[in-house]
């Protein structure tokens, strides 16, 4: 066979699809020709390359609107375009940032973007781009989340509801930088960032979401000392959770999990008031 | 796990787990589709979403000849192709998705994932679809051929130019041209 005549054959080769005569016919050649065992294995890497999985998880809230559309509004939804039935989500969910923001003066704050539809978490933001830069990254997730600069007592009469401290410093020499007040959809969050000597460490708080709606996350056992907990890892970041009844905390570092971590988890959340149902369950 | 028949009995009935557990079974792959194909967590999200809406609209016309995946990958592959041909800008739209892969190691390996969607991009939509299919989703010839609804034999012919066109775009050692294969695919016989 003639290179021209192998060439033609390589996807279907790399596909399998190949007929075992035809590829008795081309392994020959192919262990011969130098020229063409490259392009076979060039077409392998474009293959293994697009094969790659996107590690974007499917968004919690796909399956609620799925069912919005099942329960009634499916023929409105099908008859505008997509582009459409994104504005159309939105004045439902600006409705509730607008309560929230109203309430503290933050009407600045509003962004009108897709940002508002989820009361639901999208940590993919924050993952896919941390090997990058940590930092930049998690500035991007909050902002993503219309994220606002406050004071520490500013952003907890902004979310009451959540069990949460920044102090000024965390155990380790952690000093505290930004602390931002977050829109989860309709529920306020917070976050905050820590720098030691150019070491980057941040924390978001929000009010727990049912482990079933962590579609980014991987569950694992008990990862910051005898506390209830789940972490996610890419590379040397751990994004680790530690959910008491109201709040899921969330700290970004690269922190030994069993030694540095337990007490700045502890740092930022405090042990809730007796009656409010406990926490760090062993 | 229910089996996939009764899985699409119940559905019909209009059982409300039933259809949620064909989207559990499912959603992933098509989202994963629908995210590459547009590039755009936004599209991705509402293509997702009138996938389904239409695939249990239209349960009642599903023959059951291909696997319940491969006809919701022609939903959804229907829906994306008319959202790019309806969206002048598709091609020009911000990237949101990132492309690294949590713990991988190698900056090397990100460049070159970067290349390949940016590549993938720049393609038409039915070339993007018949490569995402085949690569990233892993059917083969036949299901591709059930997916896009085109003859079983145009499909190596289809990937072989949308391979080219993708090493044309990568140029470097990709740029090589993959000659394009005529009609008379040979295949093989299983």
């Amino acid at each position: 066979m003639t290179c021209d005549e192998v060439r033609r054959q390589l996807g279907a080769l790399i596909d399998g699809e190949l007929s075992p005569d035809l590829r008795l016919d081309i392994e020959p050649h192919l262990a011969g020709c130098e020229a063409c065992a490259a392009e076979l294995d060039e077409l392998r890497g474009l293959a293994s390359g697009l094969a790659l999985p996107s590690v974007a998880g499917v968004p919690s809230e796909l399956w609620a609107s799925i069912e919005r559309g099942l329960d009634g509004e499916r023929t409105e939804l099908l008859r505008r375009s997509p582009g459409v039935r994104r504005m159309a989500r939105l004045p439902w969910a600006l409705a509730a940032v607008v309560t929230l923001a109203v309430g503290l003066g933050l009407v600045g704050l509003l962004r009108n973007d897709s940002s508002a539809r989820a009361s639901s978490i999208d940590f993919t933001l924050l993952l896919d781009a941390l090997p990058h830069d940590a930092k930049q990254a998690f500035t991007k997730f909050v902002s993503h989340y219309d994220a606002k600069e406050a004071s520490p007592e500013d952003a907890k009469l902004f979310a009451p509801d959540l069990n949460f401290e920044v102090p000024e410093e965390l155990p380790g020499g952690f000093r505290r930088g930004s602390v931002y007040v977050l829109h989860f959809g309709e529920l306020a969050g917070v976050a905050a960032t820590y720098d030691r000597d150019g070491e980057f460490l941040g924390v978001v708080f929000h009010r727990p979401v049912h482990t079933g709606h962590c579609k980014p996350h991987k569950d694992y056992p008990c990862v910051a000392g005898h506390q209830e907990g789940h972490k996610v890892s890419v590379g040397q970041w751990r994004l680790v959770h530690l959910m008491d009844p109201t709040t899921c905390h969330c700290v970004l570092s690269r922190l030994n999990e069993q030694t540095e971590l337990p007490p700045i988890m502890s740092a930022v959340a405090p042990p809730l008031p007796s009656g409010d149902g406990g926490r760090h369950r062993d | 796990m229910p089996d996939e028949q009764e899985l699409v009995k119940r559905c019909r009935a209009g059982d409300r787990e039933a259809q949620r557990e064909l989207y559990a079974q499912t959603s992933e792959r098509i989202y994963a589709l629908l995210l590459r194909m547009t590039s755009s967590r936004d599209d991705a999200f509402d293509l997702s979403q009138s996938t389904y809406l239409r695939a249990f609209e239209r349960i009642n016309q599903f023959d059951g000849k291909s696997s319940v995946a491969t006809w919701l990958y022609r939903i959804a592959v229907n829906e994306a192709l008319q959202l790019l041909r309806r969206s002048a800008t598709a091609r020009g739209k911000l990237k949101e998705l990132e492309t690294r892969q949590p713990g991988d190691a190698g900056a090397g390996a990100d460049i070159v994932r970067m290349d390949i969607d940016d590549a993938l991009g720049q393609l038409d939509g039915d070339e993007r679809a018949i490569l995402l299919l085949r690569y990233q989703e892993g059917l083969d010839y036949r299901m591709i051929a059930e997916a896009l609804e085109c003859a079983e034999g145009t499909v190596g012919s289809r990937l072989n130019r949308a391979r080219s066109r993708m090493r044309a775009l990568l140029g470097g050692s990709y740029g090589r041209r993959e000659e394009e294969d005529v009609g008379a695919h040979p295949r093989s016989s299983g």
